[in-house]
């Protein structure tokens, strides 16, 4: 039974050996440009691992993470776009183009960078728990929240695509210059850029591995597998898939920041159903129940599509769809079962020394 | 706002309304039936309207009977999707919907391979494009068109599930499977047939949104959602799809004429979320849906 | 003694079926109180509508003298009153132990168990009722691995981690052996020292064992309640339960 897959001081190890491998990544690539993709990677990732936190061990799928994502993009955006904005020339110009003669009243905020940044992430959060705490009280659930994400995440882009004066519509936002904390310059193709995604996504990663490793975890996850009978042990079920489902949502808004920061644009392409789902895909095929393979489905299924090029792209989401059937179908738990059955192999063969550690290991566990 | 605006905007909810009923006719009868969530419904659709596309541009076919022929078309790429992954899939809804997805991708971008990016359009007769005055209103007459057709497949499908043989198997089997069984209903092809029913329905969809709107591959995106949208607030009957169609398309077609199309659109949906808080059912629960 | 836990004049109709008809009952603290009648008598039922997982028509029910009538699952639950299903229902995807650690539940605040890694209080009581579960030796087991009656005792450990104050049981033994009913019977009577139990029976024999008070139900109402000796000399009981088998043979 010690598959070593299953054992928690390796796992730990494993997210050690990870996080150091794509940490020294730009000690090695001189290319800004590259080092510049390489970083979006790690935005790919936090959704990745947002989604399996919240599917993966929370169970429930959500096919609107580009709401919070998108919100948290545009938030960032609005505030480095109010950062070329002087006192003589208060207003972005196409605003100017659209005939606004103020600053729109929630545009205000985010004059400051510090509330800017903040309301950056606040307010998706605030929406992830408000819609949450709203259907989740309802008891809807299962494909039906998922459904709601879906409708939620199109009203959204069709609010931010119709009202242009206020989002700058299917244009986007482009802000002209980079993120400026203070009198500290972050520019966009630095190593300095890469290791703030970086360190945001270490610190993500860790939390979210915690998280699923302390009591909130062990509830979430039997919510996952019956919701209907942790109700009678006395677990408010609603509250439970709130927090998840928000914290979720706050990773992915974080996301959003990080992403603008790096390619100083956002439209409303970031709210379109395509990203959601391929959030989900990553997570499905690298695995949901994992936190580790779910951000190396993001690396892997990211990776081969801007290998191949644009040239390829519609044969390439077209195999990506099969993949994904394939994997819905026969792999529910993707690359990563592949993984933890190849370990299982392993440890079965390990000589008997370390099948003894890892049994004092559980049996430390058990005491 | 006068009265005659608003006896416009009731006129035109009418013909929304009969769209949005079309586009879920399909979804209502596979998630009403067998409680599969179909996410390549709105790809059935683009299906439908390049099925019509292609026979009328390779095959010269006349409008009116491309109708029929993209249902028997997109009702065999239902077929062929119900025997292949679908039934390996009920009682698992979360992995149907993420398969369908995966289908939806898949027709999507082999469509897209096929037929290129670009979009095409389809021809009707000349007397489909005029406008009907209904009083102070003016309405084309292929929203008449579409109108009637909705109103005919309702009345077929209510005949088909209600009066016939078959409608009573189909009922018994959402009542209860194996009871079903052991009175010799084969509940398999039940299911097969009633999804390749439905594929068929968003076929004719299809057929009909192609000469509304111009035909691309991305086209049954948009659809997707608010047929969703339909079923969930109907509760999964057909009662009820046509009741939540006529409820949002009445309101989105008023809200409109306040404000404009794509903000009623916005706030139909949150009214939705709101209404789901106090009635997750839906209208018409019935009792063959798992929830 | 006032009674721990007192139905008064419950209904509960689904659509025009009055399936529980101006039910009370009481059931008095330390005892163990078994609930029988015949199939479809609303036995199932009461207990969905005293944990709340079905709002009553009219009635009310106390629970050591508050109201707990419809109030949420989780609301009954942190009251005290702990619920093993007709179908066990566990965990399946879930260890033995992750099954027995989330049944634990005297933190129940989302944001408080986020910082809780090891529950104070858990492991005593964890080595306490995994052995007297008779599951220490399938721990790492998932649950849905486990035999019927692994998943019976199982699941009585469940509500035991819970340490509720009242425990309704609905069909505890059904598919146990003879050795298990045997544990089961001491189990239970131990348990009257600390809980009240209501348990919903079939197993007359069982009954007679462990029933302190024994009440019948009969379409949605009470028929009788008393001592087992009073229920068994009860004509209408037997005219009820004999019908029963009449129309089965």
């Amino acid at each position: 039974m010690g598959n070593i897959y299953h054992d928690k001081k390796l796992q730990w190890l494993a997210y050690a050996v990870f996080f150091a491998a794509i940490g020294i990544v730009p000690l090695f690539v001189g290319d800004a440009f590259l080092l510049n993709q390489l970083a979006t990677y790690g935005i790919y990732a936090m959704l990745a691992l947002s989604i399996s936190l919240c599917w993966g061990f929370g169970g429930i799928l959500n096919l609107g993470q580009g709401i919070s994502f998108g919100l948290g993009a545009y938030g960032m955006a609005m505030t480095m776009q109010m950062q070329t904005q002087t006192d003589s020339n208060p207003i972005p110009p196409f605003m100017l183009n659209n005939s606004l003669e103020h600053l729109p009243w929630f545009w205000e905020p985010f004059s400051s960078t510090a509330g800017g940044l903040i309301f950056a992430v606040a307010v998706p959060t605030f929406f992830c728990a408000v819609f949450g705490s709203i259907m989740f009280r309802a008891r809807v659930s299962g494909v039906f929240f998922t459904i709601m994400t879906l409708a939620m995440l199109s009203a959204f882009y069709t609010i931010i695509l119709d009202q242009q004066a206020y989002t700058g519509g299917a244009n986007g936002l482009t802000p002209p210059a980079s993120l400026q904390i203070g009198s500290f310059e972050i520019d966009p193709y630095s190593a300095t850029a890469y290791w703030i995604v970086f360190a945001l996504l270490c610190v993500a990663t860790v939390l979210a591995k915690l998280l699923t490793q302390s009591s909130f975890g062990l509830v979430t996850q039997a919510i996952r597998d019956d919701a209907e009978r942790v109700r009678f042990l006395g677990y408010n079920v609603a509250g439970y898939e709130t927090a998840i489902y928000t914290i979720s949502g706050m990773i992915a808004a974080i996301a959003g920041c990080c992403w603008v920061m790096l390619v100083q644009y956002v439209s409303p392409a970031q709210l379109d159903v395509s990203l959601s789902l391929s959030m989900v895909i990553w997570a499905a095929i690298g695995g949901r129940n994992s936190l580790l393979w779910a951000m190396i489905g993001a690396f892997l299924i990211q990776g081969g599509q801007s290998y191949l090029g644009d040239q390829f792209l519609s044969t390439w989401l077209l195999l990506l769809g099969g993949f994904f059937i394939v994997v819905v179908r026969f792999l529910p738990n993707g690359l990563a079962s592949l993984a933890e059955a190849g370990l299982g192999w392993l440890s079965a063969r390990l000589p008997s020394k370390s099948g003894r550690a890892i049994e004092s290991v559980t049996a430390e566990e058990g005491a | 706002m006068d009265l005659g605006t608003l006896a416009n905007a009731l006129i035109l909810g009418v013909s929304i309304a009969s769209i949005w009923l079309v586009a879920a006719l399909g979804l209502t009868v596979i998630y009403g039936t067998a409680g599969v969530i179909n996410m390549a419904h709105g790809e059935l659709i683009m299906l439908g309207a390049y099925s019509t596309y292609m026979l009328q541009v390779y095959l010269g076919v006349p409008y009116l009977i491309c109708i029929p022929a993209s249902f028997v078309i997109v009702a065999l790429v239902g077929l062929l999707l119900e025997r292949g992954l679908i039934r390996y899939l009920y009682n698992r809804p979360l992995d149907t919907l993420l398969a369908t997805c995966g289908v939806s991708l898949v027709l999507m971008q082999s469509v897209r391979l096929i037929f290129g990016s670009d979009p095409k359009y389809i021809s009707v007769p000349e007397i489909f494009s005029s406008n009907i005055a209904l009083g102070s209103v003016s309405i084309s007459t292929f929203r008449v068109i579409i109108l009637a057709v909705t109103a005919l497949l309702v009345f077929g499908l209510w005949f088909l599930f209600y009066k016939t043989r078959f409608g009573v198997q189909v009922r018994a089997v959402m009542q209860n499977k194996e009871m079903a069984a052991s009175f010799g209903i084969n509940a398999g092809r039940v299911y097969m047939l009633t999804f390749s029913l439905g594929a068929g329905l968003a076929g004719v969809a299809g057929s009909l949104f192609g000469v509304l709107a111009i035909v691309l591959p991305t086209m049954g995106a948009s659809y997707v959602v608010q047929s969703f949208l339909m079923v969930v607030v109907g509760g999964g009957s057909l009662a009820g799809s046509v009741a939540a169609s006529a409820a949002t398309g009445e309101m989105q077609s008023v809200l409109a004429s306040f404000t404009n199309a794509t903000l009623a659109r916005f706030i139909i949906f949150v009214l939705i979320v709101v209404f789901l808080r106090f009635r997750p059912q839906g209208l018409f629960a019935q009792g063959g849906v798992r929830r | 003694m006032s009674g721990l836990l007192e139905i008064q004049h419950l209904s509960k109709s689904f659509d025009t079926v009055q399936v529980i008809n101006d039910f009370s009952m009481e059931v008095t603290e330390g005892t163990i109180c078994c609930l029988v009648g015949p199939n479809g008598a609303g036995k199932t039922t009461t207990i969905d509508l005293i944990t709340g997982r079905v709002k009553p028509t009219s009635g009310k029910i106390l629970f050591a003298g508050n109201d707990i009538t419809g109030q949420d699952e989780h609301v009954t639950a942190r009251a005290g009153i702990g619920r093993k299903f007709q179908v066990p229902a566990v965990l399946r995807d879930m260890t033995v132990r992750q099954n027995l650690e989330v049944a634990y539940s005297r933190q129940t605040n989302p944001f408080t168990n986020l910082f809780t890694f090891h529950p104070s209080g858990l492991k005593q009581k964890f080595d306490e009722i995994a052995t007297l579960a008779g599951l220490t030796h399938r721990l790492e087991e998932f649950a849905g691995n486990l035999s019927h009656g692994e998943t019976q005792w199982l699941e009585i450990g469940m509500v035991l981690m819970q340490e509720p104050r009242l425990l309704l049981m609905d069909e505890p033994i059904a598919g146990m052996t003879e050795a298990e009913i045997e544990k089961t019977t001491s189990i239970f009577k131990d348990l009257r020292k600390s809980a009240t139990l209501v348990v919903v029976e079939h197993d007359m024999g069982f009954v007679r064992e462990i029933a302190d008070v024994v009440t019948v139900m009969h379409m949605g109402s009470l028929l009788a309640q008393g001592d087992i000796a009073a229920i068994e000399a009860d004509a209408r009981v037997r005219d009820v339960y004999l019908g029963e088998e009449e129309e089965a043979a």
